[in-house]
């Protein structure tokens, strides 16, 4: 799917303020062609600015932005080959679907049999056959949302910009359109960015994910990579609970790559595999998500990186229940799923769990 | 409550009035407030509408007929409206040139194209006769600089007093629209590929276009009512407000000025009733969800070339029409004898004219405001039918031209048992009551924002009547009557159209006395008195906005 050599678009040392805020600072990656990239990160991160310098709406304060091998920084958002789905769609209400959705083409002075060819076509892509007469306050947000997006899809732009289009979709829209944001992007191949703040639409949706955070680049990478490897503790907990514990790496066996820990509740083998970096006496947070560990009670059979720890709380939500766990002074949360198959655990049963082998960790200092 | 559950206790005479006072008071008070403007608006227009076919001999249509036969009086309307149309379309434009540039322009120049924009509000109208004179009269100051000829007394320089008096009124109107545009519309154009003359075509003015129409609809009512510009400026040139005034003061025909008025009445109470309700509420809704913080962007050099072409003339006027009025107020004559004089300040006729408009202001603004304040009570709490007859007839005195209702006012009020001619009661009672709409809508808005159930729950706690409209409801309504009082004051210091037809000799007010100077060429003494004039509309003007900032109500905008 992706052209290692020559990426669709490139962000190169990209920097921008606002007075003496500086927003981005130095910010660099790079898109394959047919990629669609996630921006995640928290509220004022500075994913809409980033979005918008790529798509010309506000200029750059230093850096390089580079669409297929060209350096467009300088250019209006007129002449560039990016298109955006705006947040609150900036569908014309003067226009109907059909005229919003040929608008771009209309300034190209495409003829009007082959404006309406394409109209129609596009409106098929987004599933709004039949519609394109009506006017925009007789459609609902969801086809709000699709008409924006065949708008923008009508020029056939390099890369396609949208800026949490779908947070004024309620929830059950919501993944309705994501996931048909999604068929529609890998049906066309079209290179994508998406901004988001939510993280399970993150997930969901991209091929990769960057996650923003005071201005840089917290981390990139696959949907797994940031979910299993985060690099540090912002973003472990920006996606998804997780528990931290603390650690000291007191060995490592060449045999079985295994790392011993010693936390204070107990020792836990670790796989190198997940863990290439750390090294014997280092000090380290185990990033232990909440349905990766195993609960048993307290009179089952001792197994390999089993600590224990008392129930605290428990809440039942049908597919699951929620336990949170005392664990000497700290406070562990396990998910155990299927809950009708396991053994339900009550408030002051003791009890003992596992942390997995492959489990990642973080050095504490750097 | 609790007394009426005792229930066996006989009912005293005094007890059944109490309960009566407590369910009908709202609409005992409406039913006296549709009496006054029964009188005091509606009576008038009566008294002009048939005064305009009842002759000698009881019913004829003989002064119509004399109205399109001499083509005097035709032309008269017909030049009224040339005037209101190429007024609206000028300052349709000019408007426009003026709202792009303070809402996309560059930062630093925005304030000051607003304030010079906003500058006409704080002087009347005529103020542009008088600037305008000075500077291109028969001796005006740029004619003799540059050796022209050029006569002011014409249809230009009608033209352009009225342009640059009513300028504010199409600014702020186009500039609401173009500032409530979601800035994201004009972005999305952009990346689709229009170039920004294409957007302003294609999105901008399209979606301004209810905005524009309605200001163009304002502008036009106000240029064929205002009566000073044409008035001094008009030479030889016949407009239907001058020539009514004419009619009665020269003539005496009042049939005729009945005629001429009522043909001036009609296009503006079909523009009312158009821009109330029809056009109310329509527009686009073009925000929703967040809307992204945007930064200025350059405007392409050509549409900055035509904006700075169509703007820098006008600005340069405003300016300079304001600073001859203040030179001209402290020199003896402005470019002729410029030797300063305290002589046109000082002039003792114009101070007593200064304080008699005072003191009819605050006496209209007084009444204005306790009737305009009744009046939006009424209207929002009210529950009789026709209460939207109300509300239109109490916001109609501002479309109304105010010849029309000083003819009215002397036909009506000059015999009993409305005999007030002569009074300076008939001037208090034409100003107060055609002022009425700020006041009314200020009223309407404070009470939208307070909850019915304010008033239920201080009579659910045993407040009667009247003990919750002084304790709750005055205290709420408060800076609605304020707001009304201050505009009424206003307006009523510079009105001219209706109080000349009113004013007995002897007592001068200042409206009536600048335009008496100015016709007789007293520039100075014109000037002088309108500095004054400016000087007390400004004190309004920054109380209106103290207010607003104290109370959030917004009402200057009016
Ligand atoms: N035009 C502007 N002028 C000044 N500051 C701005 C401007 N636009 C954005 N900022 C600031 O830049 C920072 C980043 O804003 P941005 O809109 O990119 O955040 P975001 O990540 O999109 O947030 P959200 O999730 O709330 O949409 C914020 O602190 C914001 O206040
Ligand atoms: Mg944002």
């Amino acid at each position: 799917m992706s052209n290692k050599e020559k990426p669709m678009l490139e962000l190169v040392d990209v920097s921008k303020s606002f007075g003496d805020v500086e927003v981005l600072k130095n910010i660099s990656a790079s898109v394959p062609k047919g990629e669609l990239l996630t921006f995640v990160g928290p509220s004022g991160c500075g994913k809409t600015t980033l979005l918008r310098i790529i798509g010309g709406f506000t200029a750059i304060s230093s850096g390089q932005v580079i669409l297929d091998g060209e350096d467009i920084g300088a250019l209006p958002p007129n002449m560039r080959d990016t298109k955006m789905v705006f947040q609150s769609y900036a569908l014309f209400p003067h226009m109907n679907v059909r005229k919003n959705i040929g608008f771009g083409l209309k300034l190209q002075k495409m003829p009007k049999a082959k404006i309406d060819d394409r109209v129609d076509e596009l409106l098929a892509l987004v599933h709004m056959d039949g519609l394109g007469e009506r006017t925009i306050e007789r459609i609902s947000g969801g086809q709000q949302q699709r008409v924006a997006l065949a708008r923008s899809l009508a020029l056939e732009p390099k890369v396609l910009l949208l800026d949490e289009p779908l947070s004024n979709l309620d929830a059950n829209l919501r993944v309705v359109m994501r996931e048909e944001i999604r068929s529609i992007q890998e049906r066309i191949g079209i290179t994508t960015i998406f901004v988001t703040h939510d993280q399970y639409e993150a997930m969901s949706i991209s091929d990769r994910i960057l996650v923003l955070n005071d201005g840089i680049i917290q981390q990139i990478g696959t949907p797994t990579d940031i979910y299993e490897t985060p690099k540090n503790k912002f973003i472990a907990e920006f996606v998804g609970y997780v528990n931290f514990l603390e650690g000291k790496i007191e060995s490592f066996d060449q045999d079985s790559e295994l790392y011993s820990v010693s936390t204070e509740h107990g020792n836990v083998s670790l796989n190198r595999t997940n863990n290439k970096d750390l090294a014997v006496a280092d000090e380290i947070y185990l990033v232990i998500r909440p349905e990766t560990v195993m609960i048993f009670s307290s009179d089952s059979e001792d197994l390999p990186n089993m600590l224990t720890g008392e129930i605290q709380d428990s809440m039942y939500a049908g597919n699951l229940v929620k336990y949170t766990i005392r664990c000497g002074d700290r406070e562990i949360l396990i998910d155990q799923y299927n809950p009708k198959d396991s053994i339900k655990f009550k408030r002051g049963d003791k009890i003992k769990f596992t942390v997995p082998k492959s489990v990642h960790a973080l050095p504490k200092k750097g | 409550m609790a007394e009426a559950a005792i229930g066996n206790t006989p009912w005293s005479m005094w007890y059944k009035i109490r309960i009566f006072i407590n369910t009908h008071l709202v609409n005992i008070f409406a039913g006296g407030l549709f009496v006054l403007l029964a009188i005091f608006l509606v009576f008038p227009l009566v008294m002009v509408f048939l005064k305009s076919f009842w002759g000698d001999d009881g019913f004829t249509t003989t002064f119509y007929q004399e109205f399109f036969t001499y083509n005097y009086y035709y032309w008269s309307f017909l030049n009224t409206m040339i005037l209101g149309l190429s007024t609206m379309f000028i300052l349709v434009v000019v408007g426009f040139c003026f709202a792009y540039m303070t809402t996309r322009g560059p930062m630093w120049l925005r304030t000051p194209l607003k304030i010079c924009a906003l500058m006409p509000l704080c002087a009347p109208p005529y103020i542009f006769s008088i600037s305008l004179i000075t500077l291109f009269g028969r001796n005006g100051m740029i004619n003799n600089f540059f050796g022209l000829d050029f006569n002011i007394y014409s249809w230009t320089g009608v033209i352009a007093a009225q342009a640059l008096a009513f300028l504010p009124l199409s600014f702020m109107m186009i500039e609401n629209v173009l500032n409530s545009q979601n800035p994201s519309l004009e972005e999305s154009a952009s990346d689709m590929g229009a170039s920004e003359m294409q957007i302003i075509r294609s999105i901008t003015i399209p979606l301004a276009s209810p905005g524009i129409l309605k200001a163009a609809l304002l502008v036009f009512v106000m240029t064929i009512a205002e009566f000073g510009n044409p008035a001094i400026l008009g030479g030889r040139i016949p407009f239907l407000a001058p020539d009514t005034y004419l009619m009665i003061t020269g003539e005496g025909d009042f049939n005729m000025a009945s005629v001429l008025s009522v043909v001036l009445m009609v296009p503006c109470l079909i523009i009312f009733v158009l821009h109330n309700y029809i056009l109310k509420g329509k527009g686009y809704t073009t925000i929703v969800g967040k809307p992204t913080a945007v930064d200025p962007k350059e405007i392409t050099p050509v549409i900055k070339t035509f904006l700075l072409a169509v703007i820098t003339p006008v600005v340069i006027m405003v300016v300079l029409c304001f600073a001859v009025i203040f030179i001209g107020a402290f020199v003896k004559i402005v470019g002729v004898d410029n030797t300063f004089v305290w002589d046109h300040m000082l002039n003792m006729q114009s101070n007593e004219a200064i304080y008699n408009s005072v003191k009819l202001s605050l006496m209209a603004g007084l009444f204005g405001a306790i009737v305009g304040t009744l009046l939006a009570y009424v209207i929002m709490r009210g529950k009789f039918k026709g209460r939207h007859v109300m509300e239109m007839m109490a916001l109609s005195g501002f479309a109304l031209p105010g010849t029309v209702i000083g003819v009215g006012y002397i036909m009506a009020f000059n015999k009993p048992p409305f005999l007030l001619a002569g009074t300076i009661w008939i001037l208090i009672l034409n100003c107060a009551f055609r002022f009425l709409a700020v006041g009314v809508e200020a009223g309407i808005s404070k009470l939208h924002q307070i909850s019915i159930e304010i008033e239920e729950a201080s009579a659910d706690l045993g407040a009667d009547f009247i003990t919750v409209f002084i304790k709750v409801i005055l205290p709420i309504m408060f800076s609605a009557f304020v707001a009304g009082f201050i505009y009424t004051f206003m307006t009523t210091m510079m009105s001219l159209s209706s109080v000349i037809f009113l004013v007995t000799p002897g007592f001068d007010l200042a409206a009536v006395y600048i335009y008496l100077t100015a016709q007789l060429g007293e520039l100075g003494l014109a000037s002088a008195a309108t500095v004054k004039m400016i000087f007390i509309v400004l004190v309004c003007l920054a109380s209106l906005k103290l207010l607003a900032k104290k109370t959030g109500l917004k009402s200057e905008k009016k």
